[in-house]
């Protein structure tokens, strides 16, 4: 079995219904990069210069809030999702 | 609005033992986790110390496997050593060592369990006691008035005072961002780590790894060291670096680990399947900063408090949780909910705790830690110089004497790089520990022989030029 080749999504359970809870002001961005490496469900891409979160972040974030601890300018907001939504993790 | 005598902000172990603590001593207590249930937003590294077993024993004998059913003692650890190409060149197995001197810390090294079944049994602990547990609900912000915390409001605007705010959420703390103790942490005081939870037969794992429950893989090559924990039916695995240090995605150096000929050999043993992905943010201090200010306590990860070298966090919780509630109960009797007043909590962490003397030495271990499983370039002379000066001797591919020669020579080759780091690293650290005895070991009658006899030690030592030409 090669672990490179398994969905990340289908070893994660995720509770619907949070509203948004993670976003990003691109005028304080300097474009380190540091969010897009360091994001183990890669919910950061580079488009057109520009840093932007997956749409589907919601279904797909671990919440481990490391985008926001990396994020020297401050430009990446976390909070935790709304209460009994989000990240679940059965085997914690 | 609802008013209590302390609210308590997350419902892992800390927060449970301040709420269990708490409503023990008649205090009006609520406590509130975001997830459906407390537990199910954390992941474990390991499990549990022996000293949970000897610090509250009425409670620890409690914990049985028909409450948990992940439970699994790590009573031997495996240290495999791999090398840079990725090839196993040691394994060491240890179990709690004759010094050990109390049980059951002479029977397991730690009690595995998940978290997703520990917090909760530790959540009825204290709903049991009468404390009020709000699950799936965020509280968002501190309620303040003249630079005091006077409450917390919820994700519904809903508010609940109290003269005592705990901060028991952990490493992204809203409490501790909010009362102005903590924005970011520096980089260098937190780590992330990533881990996989694995699926196992649990009479597989009985009968392969039988009590062999834990495993670090000590890394070489640049890949982070990683650990490996087995719980009733299954295991993690996961690696931690600190926040600057991962060059690329995370999950990259974990399937390294994963995928290495021996690792995937256990998989196949085991019939073993990935089950769940999950990562968090684990602070990793030389010293924990400021704890308490008008109206709030930190505890547990939002204090900073897991272990400087293996950063284990879930005694120190506990025994913050304790130590805090003690305090509050104090400055509820005296009406006195000041900053002042919670500097106690502080002094008595520092002072009185298991946790002040752990970080007495905070600085040293954690830079060990630093220097070697989270340095690439110092694992890369590390891993062989370990292997060979512990395994080398097993060997038939020469007579003994000559092979003693061979392995003396080969360590000494590593010694150049190695010296600085373990001069500069352990000296401070056993410096450090031994403070107190420094006096004696520091006898002016047997310094002179010491130094003077390094040097000649090290001139002893064969090189590799120097036993070519005798074999000749």
């Amino acid at each position: 079995m090669n672990i490179n080749d398994f969905d990340l999504k289908s070893i994660s359970t995720h509770i619907e219904g949070t509203g948004d809870f993670i976003s990003i002001d691109n005028d304080k961005c300097n474009l380190c990069n540091r969010c897009l490496v360091i994001c183990i469900m890669n919910l950061w891409k580079k488009r057109e210069g520009k840093i932007v979160l997956a749409e589907d972040y919601k279904q797909k974030c671990v919440e481990c809030a490391a985008c926001y601890q990396v994020c020297e300018p401050g430009a990446i907001s976390f909070q935790y999702p709304a209460g009994g939504t989000g990240v679940v993790f059965e085997q914690g | 609005m609802k008013e209590y005598d302390i609210v308590i902000v997350g419902g892992g172990p800390g927060g449970s033992m301040a709420a269990k603590v708490a409503a023990e001593k008649g205090l009006k207590t609520i406590f509130f986790e975001r997830g459906r249930k407390p537990g199910e937003k954390n992941s474990s590294g390991c499990g549990l110390g022996p000293r949970m077993w000897r610090s509250w024993p009425d409670m620890m004998k409690n914990l049985t496997e028909d409450k948990c059913p992940s439970l699994r003692a790590g009573r031997f650890a495996r240290n495999y050593l791999v090398d840079k190409k990725g090839e196993v060149s040691a394994m060491i197995l240890a179990r709690p060592t004759e010094s050990v001197t109390y049980e059951p810390a002479k029977s397991f090294i730690t009690m595995n369990c998940y978290r997703s079944e520990f917090d909760p049994w530790m959540a009825d602990l204290a709903t049991n006691a009468g404390a009020e547990l709000k699950c799936s609900l965020l509280i968002k912000g501190l309620i303040k008035e003249n630079g005091t915390v006077k409450g917390v409001v919820d994700e519904k605007g809903e508010k609940y005072m109290a003269p005592i705010v705990i901060g028991a959420d952990g490493a992204v703390s809203m409490v501790a961002k909010q009362s102005g103790l903590r924005d970011k942490w520096y980089h260098d005081h937190i780590t992330l780590v990533p881990q996989y939870d694995f699926y196992a037969p649990r009479e597989k794992i009985d009968l392969i790894m039988h009590e062999e429950a834990l495993a670090v893989w000590w890394m070489a090559g640049g890949i982070p060291s990683a650990y490996q924990v087995f719980f009733g039916d299954g295991f993690h695995v996961g690696l931690g670096n600190w926040m600057q240090s991962w060059e690329k995605n995370p999950l990259y150096y974990l399937n390294y680990v994963v995928n290495l000929k021996h690792f995937q050999r256990l998989i196949k043993m085991l019939g073993a399947k990935p089950r769940e992905v999950q990562a968090h943010l684990l602070p990793w201090m030389p010293y924990p900063e400021k704890t308490y200010a008008n109206g709030v306590m930190l505890i547990g990860d939002a204090a900073g408090f897991p272990c400087p070298l293996e950063a284990e966090g879930i005694f120190p919780a506990m025994e913050s949780a304790e130590i805090a509630v003690e305090v509050a109960a104090e400055a509820i009797a005296e009406g006195d909910y000041s900053e002042n007043k919670l500097k106690e909590y502080e002094r008595r962490w520092q002072e009185e705790s298991s946790i002040g003397t752990e970080f007495d030495a905070g600085p040293q271990l954690w830079s060990v830690w630093k220097a070697l499983p989270f340095n690439a370039k110092n694992m890369d002379w590390f891993i062989p110089m370990v292997s060979e000066a512990l395994t080398g001797i097993f060997d038939w591919s020469e007579p003994h004497k000559v092979r003693i020669r061979q392995i003396v020579a080969h360590v000494k080759k590593y010694l150049p790089q190695a010296m600085p780091t373990l001069m500069s690293e352990f000296v401070p650290l056993f410096t450090k520990a031994l403070e107190d005895d420094m006096g004696k070991l520091m006898d002016p009658s047997i310094m002179p022989t010491l130094i003077n006899l390094l040097p000649k030690l090290m001139s002893l030592m064969p090189d590799k030029k120097k036993k070519r030409r005798r074999r000749k």
